[in-house]
């Protein structure tokens, strides 16, 4: 294989040389990376503001606090369970989206769309998985306030920005050795909780949206998959551009579930 | 209308279409079941438990060891394992490390702006924190306050 590198190689004067694309990709291939690497600098500057957040502020909430619960087990103490169900769903789904692009290299159209299908029902699960956490922390942070009734319009999505509300209510949110840290500096706590349910909600919700563009895409191209479309075109490029987004978005992923989840 | 549904006629359409000259769909890659075909599914399958085992041993030490580990190695840890899983989803899922070597450098070398912007900002965090704590100006500020 190596070798028959080599002898093309010597073949041609130089990659610069003109004539075809020194990258060896399409158009529209490269313009999907240069998309993606624009998209990792809009993500990075997200989460690099969440740590830059975290290491100016004194005290900040235990990830093994905040994300406890899985569905239908109640108050059972079970952190990160959830998260890893949904971090397994995520990986899942990128195998069958690289099975899809495979079989799309090979010109089977019936591999594509089967591939592509269970793709999108990973994408789907996942967004449930996602809703089902959303709602239980907005309804966690909606219990904090209730003790508040006349600010309750202002509770949802972890806005906690009212200074008079008790430290009873955030700071289950925090590990064993912050407590008496948190009952000695209240506004302090209560800022690192509003800040981290803050970039949470934003960097989730932003991902979120991603998963969800990329579910669309990847129904609309198993709508043209199946209709014939890229049959009749001769290649399957348009699958691979959409599975190096969904990729990306499983990448993405990857950072957020270390940056809120593990660290 | 009707024309736009005819092969020829969509094939005429993606006449400036390149993909074909660079993706190597024309020249390689007819038989699904070939040994090639079925070394590459292996390779895909693979990485996908590579994946699974890292994430594993990364939610066994969050969940059982994290809180007994410093700081510093429980993030070396963490994002030790994190580069290794993206690395291995960006070579072989999205296939960059089949793609030509000037490709690879031209995606790959904007990242390096990651190690400032990481390194700047989150020792600007940890100023603020010590300003915030330990400033002589914020026990001025106080004392004026009281």
């Amino acid at each position: 294989m190596s070798q028959t590198t080599v002898v093309t190689a010597a073949k041609e004067p130089s990659l610069w040389a003109g004539g075809r694309s020194p990258y060896n990709v399409s158009y529209g291939k490269m313009m999907i990376w240069f998309f993606l690497l624009s998209d990792a600098l809009t993500f990075g500057a997200f989460l690099i503001s969440y740590g830059t957040t975290r290491f100016f502020s004194a005290v900040w909430p235990d990830p093994n606090q905040v994300f406890k619960s899985f569905p239908f087990m109640g108050e059972h103490n079970l952190p990160l369970l959830f998260v890893s169900l949904m971090t397994f769903i995520l990986i899942m789904s990128s195998v069958t989206m690289v099975l899809a692009v495979h079989a799309g290299h090979y010109n089977d159209k019936k591999n594509v769309a089967k591939w592509l299908l269970w793709t999108i029902v990973g994408g789907i699960c996942f967004l449930a998985c996602q809703a089902w956490e959303w709602t239980h922390l907005g309804s966690e942070c909606i219990k904090a306030w209730s003790s508040n009734p006349s600010e309750i319009s202002h509770s949802l999505w972890g806005s906690f920005t009212d200074m008079s509300i008790p430290a009873d209510e955030f700071k289950h949110f925090f590990g064993d050795k912050s407590q008496a840290f948190v009952a000695a500096n209240h506004d302090v706590a209560l800022q690192s909780t509003h800040n981290f349910f803050n970039y949470f909600f934003t960097i989730t919700g932003f991902h979120g949206g991603h998963v969800t563009s990329g579910v669309i895409f990847n129904i609309l191209i198993l709508v043209n998959t199946v209709n014939g479309v890229y049959e009749r075109r001769g290649h399957y490029e348009m699958v691979e551009k959409i599975g190096l987004y969904w990729h990306f978005v499983d990448l993405v992923w990857v950072f957020v579930f270390t940056c809120f989840y593990l660290l | 209308m009707s024309a736009h549904t005819d092969s020829n006629n969509i094939q005429h359409l993606y006449e400036g279409d390149q993909s074909k000259l660079y993706s190597g769909v024309l020249a390689h890659h007819s038989d699904v079941d070939s040994t090639e075909s079925k070394t590459q599914v292996k390779k895909i399958w693979k990485i996908f438990w590579i994946l699974l085992a890292i994430t594993l041993a990364e939610v066994v030490v969050g969940m059982y060891f994290s809180q007994h580990l410093p700081a510093a190695v429980k993030a070396i840890f963490f994002l030790g394992l994190t580069l290794l899983k993206a690395g291995y989803i960006v070579a072989v899922f999205m296939h960059l490390g089949d793609e030509f070597k000037n490709f690879m450098v031209t995606v790959l070398i904007p990242l390096v702006l990651f190690v400032w912007f990481i390194i700047a900002f989150l020792a600007d965090g940890g100023f603020w924190l010590r300003m915030n704590s330990e400033s002589p100006a914020r026990h001025t500020i106080e004392h004026v306050a009281k």
